[in-house]
């Protein structure tokens, strides 16, 4: 039986790097094919060579041993090649069935958009696979996790017999990954092939039935799912061997150094993102935010400092009210930022390293005087910190938009810690980030509560929350519904948290 | 004149002063529902404006016995029309090879087309009519009915026995684009592309197509509006043409939401600005004593200003409007 895909020798060339370098693989019928590797090692570029959107500089691609030649996503499509991207690829105005049908629309009396038959056809392929959708509800109304669900429909209304599912637990909550899990075994037990992209070692071991490893463009080799493990496979991608746990001090939490009271905080809509929540932080620790995008999280972390106004509550900042809608003001007591957007909030991207390094600090002396900026003062400050920090290449003058993402953070990190805060808010500190950049700044974090800062994060990767946190608050609908030490708290128990299905009463917070 | 009356004449030019602003604005609706955004209607209508005239004046045949030469009136008006419309199709093409094909700045695109479309018809005007004033008069469809046997008809009689084809355009083509894009498939890709370029794209939709179809089908609309000025309203081509409808059809465009019909009712909104004034200068010169005339003037661009300003924040433009899209950029 011929290979469902079969690549030959696929390069592909951007400006400036090699991002797949003569890659050859074959992905059998009815099987689950994980392509892992760290940001920027060719995944995504691979598998969009795959699908059409972009032409291969080499190589060939067989469908079902057929050779695809001047590959299109229209021909993809035809040749049974669906795709659901990392970020969605719908419309949120439109309906569900709108998304579903967009390009292949029913049509009756010659030219009317027959909406009717694409309500049925929806519901008919979504009952098939058991994933329930409602045709009618706008896309921007749905959960993440159902919106995928959209985005599966829509490819298998297509009749595609191989999905790529392009980093699809990236954005989920772990029930959601459950029931996305659940789907992927009935599509393969319908005789569908599905190529699963990710970074997340965990998951593909747990649903993968091969796992191929690709590293600087490269393939580094195949592997079984049930003859590797976690170690073996982190080696591939990294290329040495890494730590998955963070070596953390024993806690030693002592006074309150913020206090929040019940913060009201209004949305970009006009209405409150935030509903009242009150917690407490001390030195010495690291309190983490869980909890799925868009529940409140940017407007408590742009409140605290001091990008958005309060509406109602108090911020307490060492025992004085700092309630500000001024973040040099509260810079200057002590409470440092790192954005969760690096590119739009946390540099100047034409900007030198040198200069994004003290950026924000322009006005003390040791960076400038009267009139000039100390050149030779921000010289060796840059250095100092391009050395300790490690950021390559080791050229201050460098702009900072050609670093690469990981060395861009470290940046932020840098000047951030470099303020040498009481509060340093980190809000999605590794997001993007391949395993040695987020290494090196979970590292960072848990040096800095070492050192008796008080840390506030913020994360989407409940990994992370779990692994750096001394305890965790979860937000849900602009609430905490519960606030849990790290070491009782379960993936389960916080999964139902964040979902909403359950929530614990209001704790007090400490006087 | 009786109640009646004075109704059948609000509304009537309430059509006929909003017939331009209708039709460049549905230029605008078009255009922007693919995702261009297009200022350049100001410019896309003066060129219209001129062009119509001119193609109505080069078909004069008739000899003038009382003046002597060519007769100017004696041309064909609908000729003017379609060298309106194949101007629109020109400038269209420009824009969008502008901002589609080069992905260049579509807000510059339609500045530079603005002034070009400025100096370029004093230049014409200069070159066809020796004048930098007005062209002669030329045959038009100023005062000519569509269908003047709808005069008889009781009650709509007053109303509709007067438009001009123009004014008929300008009422019917809101509901025709309306049903263009929400009701056929051709639509809902037109809007996908504004919307979300790269999902359409995924989905084999061709985005350069549309917006291509769409800045082409936006030209012709603003070169019909303003020949819908120098031939509707008018029978000759003033230097001032449009003197700013182009952009208070812009800000009908915003406060209709991109929609069509929105559209077709924000513009008669501006429009009554326009009505007022000429029915006090009219009807109760006595009035100006109180209240200038300039005043009156400037009114239609005073609403423009306190609309744009209270709603432009809440109203939602195409997500992807002024953004130019390229195949294969890196994701």
């Amino acid at each position: 039986m011929a290979y469902a895909v079969e690549l030959k020798n696929i390069k592909k060339v951007f400006p400036g790097t090699v991002a797949n370098d003569n890659i050859s693989l074959e992905v059998e019928q009815g099987e689950v094919f994980a392509i892992v590797g760290e940001n920027g090692a060719g995944k995504t570029t691979l598998m969009n060579i795959l699908y059409g959107l972009y032409e291969p500089d080499a190589g060939e691609i067989y469908i079902f041993g057929k050779k695809v030649e001047n590959n299109s996503p229209r021909k993809a499509i035809k040749l049974g090649i669906g795709m659901v991207h990392q970020h969605f690829m719908l419309i949120p105005k439109f309906t569900v069935y709108e998304n579903i049908v967009l390009g292949e629309e029913f049509v009756k009396n010659g030219i009317l958009l027959d909406r009717n038959k694409a309500r049925e056809e929806v519901k008919r392929v979504s009952q098939l696979y058991g994933l329930e959708v409602d045709p009618d509800e706008k896309v921007e109304n749905l959960p993440v996790g159902i919106q995928q669900r959209v985005e599966v429909v829509k490819v298998l209304f297509r009749g595609a017999e191989i999905l790529i599912l392009d980093e699809p637990t990236a954005v989920l909550t772990p029930q959601e990954t459950k029931d996305l899990f659940k789907t992927i075994r009935s599509l393969k037990e319908s005789g569908k092939t599905v190529i699963f992209i990710s970074h997340k070692l965990k998951e593909v071991l747990e649903i993968a039935d091969r796992i191929a490893v690709l590293k600087n463009g490269k393939l580094k080799g195949i592997e079984n799912a049930r003859e590797t493990d976690e170690r073996k496979l982190a080696r591939l991608m990294v290329g040495r061997d890494v730590i998955f746990e963070v070596p953390k001090r024993e806690k030693k939490p002592q006074d309150v150094i913020l206090e929040v009271k019940n913060l009201v905080i209004m949305g970009d809509k006009g209405i409150p993102a935030v509903k009242g929540i009150s917690f407490y932080l001390r030195k010495y620790e690291i309190l983490g935010f869980a909890g799925v995008e868009g529940n409140g999280q940017r407007e408590l972390v742009e409140a605290l400092t001091g990008l958005r106004p309060v509406k109602e509550g108090k911020i307490i900042i060492k025992g004085k009210e700092l309630t500000e809608f001024d973040p040099w003001v509260l810079r200057r007591q002590g409470v440092a930022h790192i954005p969760e957007d690096r590119r739009d909030r946390g540099l100047v991207l034409p900007f030198s390293v040198s200069h994004n390094l003290f950026i924000g600090r322009q006005r003390e002396g040791f960076f400038s005087g009267r009139l000039f900026l100390r050149k030779d003062n921000i010289d060796s400050f840059s250095k100092q910190k391009v050395e300790e920090y490690d950021i390559r290449p080791h050229n201050p003058e460098l702009v900072v938009d050609s670093l690469s993402g990981g060395n861009q953070q470290k940046v932020v990190v840098a000047r951030e810690v470099s303020y040498e805060p009481d509060i340093l808010v980190a809000s999605q500190p590794t997001r993007g980030l391949d395993v040695g950049a987020t290494e090196f700044v979970h590292e960072k974090l848990i040096e800095q509560r070492d050192a008796g800062r008080a840390v506030v994060l913020i994360s989407f990767e409940l990994d992370e929350i779990m692994r750096l946190s001394d305890r965790i608050a979860v937000l849900y609908g602009g609430e905490i519904v519960g606030e849990l030490s790290a070491e009782e708290v379960t993936e389960e128990e916080l999964g139902l948290l964040m979902l909403g299905l359950k929530r614990y009463e209001k704790r007090e917070v400490p006087a | 004149m009786n109640v009646y009356e004075t109704i059948v004449s609000f509304i009537t030019s309430a059509i006929q002063f909003g017939t331009p602003i209708i039709l460049a604005a549905l230029g605008g609706v078009i255009c922007e529902n693919a995702g261009v955004v297009n200022i350049a209607l100001e410019g896309m209508m003066r060129m219209g404006g001129f062009f119509a005239v001119l193609g109505s004046y080069i078909t004069a045949r008739s000899f003038d016995p009382i003046l002597g030469g060519i007769d100017p009136r004696s041309g064909n008006p609908w000729f003017g029309i379609l060298l309106a419309i194949l101007v629109g199709v020109l400038v269209g093409l420009l824009h969008g090879y502008i901002s589609i094909t080069l992905r260049g700045n579509q807000i510059v695109s339609g500045v530079a087309i603005n002034v070009f479309a400025l100096g370029g018809m004093t230049f014409f005007l200069e070159r066809f009519f020796s004048t930098t004033g007005h062209s002669p008069s030329v045959a038009s469809f100023m005062g000519q009915p569509l269908i003047p046997g709808l005069s008889g008809v009781p009650i709509i009689g007053g109303i509709f026995g007067n438009l001009n084809v123009f004014n008929w355009l300008a009422l019917i083509l809101p509901f025709v684009i309306h049903f263009y894009l929400y009701h056929t498939a051709m639509g809902l890709r037109h809007r996908s592309v504004g919307e979300h370029p790269k999902a359409a794209d995924t989905l084999g939709v061709n985005v350069y197509r549309i917006r291509y179809i769409a800045t082409i089908g936006s030209g012709i609309l603003a070169g019909l509006a303003g020949a819908s000025m120098s031939m509707g309203q008018l029978d000759l081509f003033d230097n001032h043409m449009p003197s700013g409808l182009g952009f208070i059809a812009l800000a009908a465009m915003i406060f209709g939401k991109w929609t069509p019909i929105g559209t077709l009712f924000a513009s008669l909104f501006f429009t009554l600005a326009s009505v007022a004034q000429s029915y006090v200068q009219s009807a109760a010169p006595q009035v100006l004593k109180y209240i200038p005339v300039g005043f009156w003037l400037a009114l239609p661009y005073i609403l423009t200003i306190i609309v744009l300003v209270s709603f432009v924040g809440r109203a939602v433009a195409p997500a992807a409007d002024g953004t130019p899209y390229e195949k294969g950029e890196k994701l």
